[in-house]
């Protein structure tokens, strides 16, 4: 019951916060500089991401979007625009209806807008430093849990219900060892024996603190974290599971888009970290090292998770 | 170089001003200083106890993102070091960081103790950094707490810049102080300068300005006050010269003494009496001017205790060698002069006055020797030829001796007059004295005046008497008074009337009251009665035949008896004489 008015909440803010990005999206058009929109240029080409802050979303694509669209010159392309919903639902609607031209996240959102829209993988993201990453799944040292089964009757803590390693990746994983997941509000909350129960922590510091002061079994957090979560209290702490790597980010397209325009767009990221102001672009947009095209191209870096779709197919539509 | 009262008090007033502004100043800055110290301990405590309040809920929930924004916000307040959030255990679950480096690691030992064991708060100090603590506990519950590290850093710069601006506001004030004590100085030295510049005229003998009174201050009263006594100065001066005049002037000889007793100054006329110049008599002492009084050791001596003597008899000693007689008047010229204060001695030269005292007793002597021993022989050869012992004179020879019976007796009567006013003025008249009854000394008076009053129709009656009344009186001397008043109303009363009279007590005496129906006493000679041969301008020879000396002798008889002779008269309806005698008790 409280799911679901959750939901219907959760709905209704998203439709909020479209509108006020749609609306404060319109000063921010003007105000572009004038080397980025081009006055004989009238293509506009929109990037879209999905957060519960927009303004701060905003800010952090503007300069990235800017740079790009002051590349798109030749593909006609005059003005950029962001769009930030707050749920890949309705992501998807926004690639369906053409709204949105490109969107670059985590592989599971990247995976399940592309199930349900006409996309096509364009590139990989490196970010932070790396081109993926995976979760680690862990608990006391001391209790007694030694492997994923032993979670049964428990109660684990994951991130945030957007966080690829925080929640998608570690749950997909305990649900494919063949554990049923079960969202609570209340970490103290009592737990059937075939049962994993889980909340969000909305924080890996959270998470880490639940697991040592024992307000939870176990918690899920990002593999690159871990160590330094946990400090000189790692050896009070086990890991019990690690998921398999995932690509950090996929950029796609919507399949509609002008194939000259994706072409271009195309070479203007390959081509970002090849000169000073495209890698201090790439920088400040959330520390992207580069764009690249991985072996076997993006199809095939998916193509795992798409396996464990499945799993979360349901909290991402969520 | 000499500095002026204007130099002094302008550098007196700046010093205190200035004083006062460092002592001020100081005192601001160190109040300031603590102010600042309490007020940024006082943040610091605050702060945490604030801090631990909004993170109470947080740290029950174990949500240390929330935790972590709350200590983010607090480092953005001013002087906070660090913050951390610890649990139960004092380890540190954020400081507010992301990276969070301080993790897990435990908050300082004590801190932890006392987390432990109390809920108030913990304040440390270590130099320049405050660290409070405060646990936080939910109902009996420790959950953790809150460690703030606060920095006082700040203060010493907050500090300075609050000296630096107390300083600077302290200098503005020092020299504003130091205007002001300019202008005061201007406004209280200028009318003392006016005051020296006018003085120095006075001095230099031109005419002292009228100074400008401009305020009713203390500095105005000075004007005024010196306008005051240049006014009088001016009135004294011409004092001065007056009083000098008349000194120099006036007849007796007058002579001013120091405290030693030399003299100061002397007028003309003492120069005149002592035959010496001025230069010659100051600076001699005293004594060498006036011989010592008869029972004094000096003139000095003589003076009474309230520093005055008058009437004193003694000789001034002339330059020549002679002794002039002088009547010296003495008056102390301060308050409490003793045997060495300074003396004004006033001399009168009575050398004229004892002469005719000496031609008066010669005079006296005379009439004893000369006039009253061959008036007794005459009278007593008259009285034998009136007896008959040459046998009958006939008509003729009766009436002339009868006559010069009676010019003789009245010849005796005023050689006695003369002889007793010698004896009373000389203090020679002796009294026997005795208690007795007045009543009788009246009624004898007027039984020994009756005959008197027969030959000329006037008779005596005695009206109100108090009988008994004592009187302390020599009798004959009271006799001779109360005869002479009696005849003396006789001689002013017509034939036919009747002298009254009375005995009553009137303010502790007996009074004695004669009163007849006469002319009256005229105006102008009321003051005269008693004056010795004083007599009314009368045509009627009957008031001529007193010698004019019965009033005189009769005043200076009752005064020695102790009371008094008066009278009341008026012009055309008599006079009534009032001889009062103390009462003997």
């Amino acid at each position: 019951m409280v799911t679901r008015l959750g939901r219907l909440v959760a709905a209704l803010i998203g439709s909020s916060l479209i509108a006020a990005i749609a609306c404060g999206d319109r000063p921010d058009e003007r105000a572009e500089p004038s080397d980025t929109a081009t006055p004989a240029l009238s293509g506009v080409i929109t990037f879209g991401s999905v957060s519960l802050n927009p303004a701060r979303e905003h800010e952090v694509f503007r300069p990235f979007v800017n740079h790009v669209v002051s590349r798109l010159g030749d593909a006609g392309i005059g003005r950029g625009r962001v769009v930030v919903v707050d749920s890949i639902s309705q992501m998807v609607e926004e690639l369906k209806t053409g709204r949105v031209d490109v969107y670059i996240d985590s592989p599971f959102p990247v995976g399940f807008v592309s199930k349900r829209a006409d996309t096509n993988l364009l590139l990989r993201r490196w970010k932070r430093g790396s081109d993926s990453y995976r979760s680690v799944v862990f608990a006391r040292a001391d209790s007694g849990v030694e492997s994923a089964a032993d979670l049964a009757g428990k109660m684990i803590a994951f991130g945030e219900p957007f966080s690829t390693s925080g929640f998608l990746m570690p749950k997909a994983a305990l649900v494919s060892t063949g554990l049923r997941l079960v969202n609570y509000e209340d970490a103290a909350a009592s737990i059937p024996p075939e049962r994993l129960g889980y909340v969000f922590s909305n924080d890996a510091e959270n998470t880490l603190f639940w697991v040592l002061k024992g307000k939870v079994d176990a918690g899920a957090v990002n593999e690159d974290y871990y160590a330094g979560l946990a400090g000189s209290r790692i050896s009070e702490l086990k890991i019990i599971l690690t998921t398999d790597a995932v690509p950090r980010n996929l950029v796609c397209v919507r399949q509609s888009l002008d194939p000259q325009i994706t072409v271009a767009l195309r070479k203007v990221l390959l081509g970002m970290d090849k000169d000073e102001e495209g890698q201090a672009v790439l920088k400040a947009f959330e520390e992207t090292a580069k764009f690249d095209l991985p072996l076997g191209g993006p199809e095939q870096q998916l193509a795992g998770i798409m396996g464990l779709m499945q799993y979360v197919e349901e909290d991402l539509g969520q | 170089m000499r500095i002026g009262l204007r130099g002094r008090f302008m550098a007196f007033v700046s010093a205190i001003v200035i004083a006062f502004g460092v002592v001020l100043t100081a005192l601001a800055v160190r109040v300031q200083n603590d102010r600042l110290r309490h007020e940024l301990d006082e943040r610091g405590k605050l702060l945490t106890i604030v801090v631990a309040t909004h993170v109470t809920d947080s740290l029950a929930l174990l949500d240390v993102r929330q935790l972590r924004r709350l200590i983010d916000e607090t480092l953005g307040q001013e002087n906070v070091l660090d913050a951390v959030v610890f649990d139960e255990d004092g380890r540190v679950l954020t400081d507010g960081t992301v990276e969070n480096p301080s993790r897990h690691m435990l908050i300082d030992e004590a801190a932890r103790q006392h987390a432990a064991v109390s809920d108030a708060l913990l304040v440390e100090f270590s130099g320049d950094v405050i660290s409070v603590t405060k646990p936080v506990h939910l109902g009996d519950q420790l959950l953790g707490g809150v460690r703030l590290r606060y920095s006082r850093a700040g203060l010493a710069e907050d500090q300075a810049v609050l000296g630096r601006r107390t300083a600077l506001v302290g200098a503005v004030f020092a020299i504003l102080g130091v205007l002001a004590a300019a202008l005061l100085t201007e406004a209280v030295t200028r009318p003392l300068r006016e005051v020296t510049e006018a003085t120095r005229a006075i001095s230099e003998g031109k005419q002292a300005p009228h100074l400008q009174v401009r305020t009713s201050d203390e500095v105005g009263e000075l004007a005024a006050a010196f306008n005051e006594m240049t006014r009088r100065l001016r009135a004294t001066t011409v004092s001065r010269d007056y009083l000098d005049r008349v000194l120099e002037t006036m007849g007796e000889c007058l002579v001013v003494t120091r405290r030693d007793g030399t003299i100061a100054r002397v007028n003309n006329a003492a120069c005149r009496l002592a035959g010496a110049s001025e230069e010659e008599l100051v600076g001699r002492h005293c004594g060498e001017l006036f011989r010592a009084p008869k029972g004094y050791a000096s003139l000095f001596h003589a003076v009474n205790p309230d520093g005055s003597v008058h009437g004193l008899e003694t000789e001034l000693l002339v330059s020549t060698g002679e002794e002039l007689p002088v009547l010296v008047s003495i008056a102390a010229m301060d308050e409490s002069p003793g045997k060495s204060g300074r003396y004004v001695i006033v001399a009168a030269d009575i050398s004229e006055r004892l002469r005719i005292e000496r031609q008066k007793e010669e005079f006296i002597t005379m009439i004893h020797h000369e006039v009253r021993t061959p008036l007794t022989a005459v009278l007593g050869a008259i009285g034998l030829l009136d007896g008959g012992v040459a046998g009958d004179l006939g008509e003729r020879g009766r009436e002339l001796v009868a006559n010069a019976l009676r010019n003789s007796k009245r010849m005796e009567r005023l050689v006695n007059d003369i002889l007793a006013s010698r004896k009373l003025d000389s203090g020679h008249m002796t009294f026997h004295l005795q208690e007795v009854e007045l009543i009788p000394l009246v009624e004898q008076a007027i039984e020994t005046t009756s005959s008197y009053g027969d030959q000329h129709e006037v008779r005596f009656e005695l009206g109100e008497t108090v009988p008994g009344a004592r009187v302390r009186v020599d009798p004959d001397r009271l006799i001779q008074v109360l005869t002479n008043v009696l005849s003396n109303a006789v001689r002013f009363s017509a034939a036919g009337d009747v002298v009254k009279v009375r005995v009553s007590r009137h303010s502790g005496c007996l009074r004695v009251a004669v009163a007849d129906r006469g002319p009256g006493i005229a105006e102008e000679f009321r003051d005269m009665v008693f004056e010795p041969f004083a007599r009314a301008d009368e045509a009627d020879r009957r008031h001529r035949s007193g010698t004019g000396l019965g009033m005189s002798i009769s005043k200076a008889i009752i005064e020695e008896l102790g009371g008094a002779i008066s009278f009341d008269t008026e012009v055309g309806a008599g006079t009534t004489f009032h001889v009062d005698i103390p009462e003997a008790e």
